[in-house]
């Protein structure tokens, strides 16, 4: 039998929803390029590339927490007050250097992430009340004891500028220079790192069998809290790793931005093919979900639309795309006489 | 189980401490010296109170409250508050605590003029003086008794549009951008331009029959200004009526290296001070926080005293010594262009 490319690399079968996103992005792409030919270009994609690289990192830490059966709703949050705290002490401590802008955000990241999971555990509270909390009280911490102040490209550390401002390949045409960003090695060590963790180790399994059913898990000797632990510190760490990215492609530091997009990058992720329920989701799915989100949201222009069919489009290919899934679902669950309602 | 055990007191401890920090103000009321307790002595009590605590704007508009409160110190106590951060609900909430602890007025500054103007006009009915500012709306309402603009929006518009044309040599086509579609100020600023250029540079054309929307998201409006820039080739100029639209645009400008775009836009210094110096931004106009904020306490003091407001009347601040009274509506005349070379060493106000 001869093997697909994609079960070469993947070493898996592409699920219907990846192959259903595929479709859409590239039907959708052909259309805007047949409305504007100025959009398929290179610089189109290295700028989508740049754009699209912070949300990437988030949907990856949506795509491990939904897997193990939670929601995170605190993650945009984490992601500010993480990158806004790092900020804050490189310029009181006058360090301008962007691996300690890094460290920094990473391990608040970290550490606020650690502190969802322990409430969620120890207490045993749904995950979406306790993040809903901690969302509100992180970001109320930062604002009273280190203040909302925003910085312009001027006052911020000149590193998460030049940070920002790196690229890998540099083309220089007549409409101006564009470049390759430096985030997509980044990202491309995160989306390798979470695959190998989820897929390739004992903690990726455990993560799985605890978001399916965290009853059977318990007995089957899986340490809950252990995994729960890496699942929202992970999470968090990828926030804070996104913080100082998102601050270094605007070249802004405004602490009250970036909180109110979770639920669009949620959304993504469930497009993706993540399930609320736990136990589903995989990282091709979610990179999927996110490009179908980052071509709407880019694309406007080319069109001649206004901001709200951005709305549009993505309510409409949310509703559809959930309710294919689930519809084919049943029917599959029924030719195999299953009655379960998840 | 030791190990959790202690981690659980870690927690429960890490929460009580945000919680404490958090529970300061009432609803998450940041900064102002809130001065509790009603003593009367003969002194007025005004109240200013921002959309958002925390942000430069804000700041900048408190050290105009101050300095009213440090030029009337006899007569007034003057301060500054607001929520942290731009919801209109929790700004309600602040007004109210106001109005319980029974202030002689209230200066504000609106997240949503509609949904704030019942609590003004219990105010008033509590016989407590209420001025807004950047709320022209309700100057035809009984919520206020005045409203206090910096300038006449057509004016700001034009002057926008006029520097973009002058910029792009009276012919040529541009992009506006502003923060939404619905918002009064930033539609009133674009249709004034948009009909200024009509008249005297018909040969400025803009590309799309409206503006594109960036709701006031910096992420957005990169994208937009990236998008832009590729979707019109030979374009000639780009106007930003939201602080996000310029800023985001300027700097795409500067990474892309391109400087045959001519550009207007309501900016901050300290955003656009930086572009202005590297001649990536043509023109970028605003008005002075700290001069809306002190103007709209001496018109308080006016009121307070049973002083006449009417038209060439000084609040003794630049830009509002001869203001126009039409009704409730008071306009001065502080439209402050950003100039390159205005502020040596980077030192921006605001």
């Amino acid at each position: 039998m001869k093997t697909s490319p994609f079960r070469a690399v993947f070493n898996r079968r592409s699920t219907a929803m990846e192959k259903y996103l595929l479709a859409i992005i590239i039907g959708y792409i052909v259309i805007v390029a047949l409305k504007n030919p100025l959009f398929f270009s290179v610089e189109t994609l290295f700028d989508m590339l740049r754009s699209g690289s912070g949300v990437m990192i988030l949907a990856i830490g949506v795509l491990i927490v939904l897997v193990s059966g939670g929601i995170d709703v605190s993650f945009t949050a984490i992601a500010v007050v993480s990158g806004y705290t790092s900020v804050k002490l490189m310029l009181a401590l006058g360090i301008d250097n962007i691996l300690f802008a890094f460290m920094v955000s990473i391990v608040v990241g970290c550490l606020l992430g650690a502190i969802n999971a322990l409430i969620i555990y120890r207490f045993n509270l749904p995950t979406l009340i306790v993040t809903l909390g901690t969302a509100s009280a992180y970001h109320g911490l930062m604002a009273t004891v280190l203040g909302t102040k925003s910085f312009p490209t001027g006052a911020m550390p000149q590193s998460l500028v030049n940070f920002g401002s790196t690229d890998l390949i540099v083309i220089n045409s007549d409409t101006g220079r564009y470049g390759l960003t430096v985030f997509l090695p980044i990202v491309i060590a995160v989306l390798v790192l979470t695959w190998f963790i989820l897929y390739r180790t004992m903690l990726g399994r455990q993560v799985f069998a605890v978001g399916s059913n965290e009853e059977s898990a318990s007995r089957l000797g899986i340490n809950i809290f252990r995994t729960k632990l890496f699942v929202y510190a992970y999470s968090g760490a990828l926030s804070g790793l996104m913080g100082i990215i998102y601050f270094s492609e605007l070249k802004y530091v405004n602490p009250v931005s970036l909180v109110g997009t979770e639920l669009m990058i949620i959304a993504a992720v469930v497009i993706g093919g993540a399930k609320l329920t736990g136990g589903e989701g995989t990282i091709l799915g979610t990179i999927l979900g996110i490009v179908v989100v980052q071509l709407f949201q880019s694309t406007l222009v080319f069109l001649g639309l206004g901001s709200s069919w951005n709305d549009l489009f993505f309510g409409a290919v949310l509703l559809i795309s959930l309710g294919v899934m689930y519809y084919r679902q049943r029917i599959q669950d029924r030719k195999n006489l299953v009655f379960a309602t998840a | 189980m030791k190990r959790p055990t202690k981690l659980l007191g870690l927690t429960v401890t890490a929460i009580a401490a945000t919680a404490l920090l958090a529970g300061c103000g009432t609803v998450g009321e940041t900064g102002g010296a809130t001065a509790a307790g009603g003593s009367d002595d003969g002194v007025f009590r005004i109240a200013t109170v921002s959309k958002v605590e925390g942000i430069s704007w804000f700041e900048a508009m408190r050290t105009g409250v101050d300095q009213f409160n440090e030029d009337n110190g006899d007569v007034v106590e003057a301060w500054q508050t607001g929520p942290d951060t731009g919801d209109p609900a929790k700004q309600v909430q602040i007004v109210e605590d106001l109005i319980a602890q029974g202030v002689d007025a209230l200066v504000v500054v609106p997240n949503d003029p509609q949904s704030i103007a019942p609590v003004l006009k219990k105010a008033r009915d509590a016989g407590i003086v209420v001025i807004t500012h950047e709320a022209p709306a309700l100057a035809a309402t009984e919520s206020v008794d005045y409203d206090l603009e910096a300038f006449d929006n057509a004016e700001f518009g034009e002057k926008m549009f006029e520097q973009l044309a002058d910029q792009m040599g009276g012919k040529g086509t541009f992009v506006g951008e502003v923060g939404s579609l619905t918002s009064e100020t930033h539609m009133a600023w674009y249709n004034a331009g948009v009909a200024y250029l009509e008249a005297n540079y018909p040969d400025i054309t803009p590309v799309s029959a409206q503006p594109y929307e960036d709701d006031n998201d910096d992420s957005k409006a990169r994208d937009n200004a990236l998008e832009i820039l590729k979707a019109y080739p030979d374009l000639g100029g780009f106007i930003g009526t939201s602080v996000s639209a310029g800023a985001n645009f300027a700097a795409v400008l500067k990474e892309k290296n391109l400087t045959n775009i001519a550009t207007s836009m309501l900016s901050l210094p300290s955003v656009a001070g930086p572009y202005l110096e590297e001649d990536v931004v043509g023109s970028a106009q605003a008005w002075n926080p700290a001069g809306a904020g002190y103007a709209a306490n001496a018109v308080a003091l006016a009121v307070l005293q049973d002083q006449a407001v009417e038209s060439g009347n000084d609040l003794k601040f630049e830009g509002y010594d001869d203001v126009t009274v039409d009704g409730k509506l008071i306009t001065g005349a502080a439209i402050l262009m950003i100039e390159k070379g205005q502020y040596p060493g980077g030192e921006y106000p605001f």
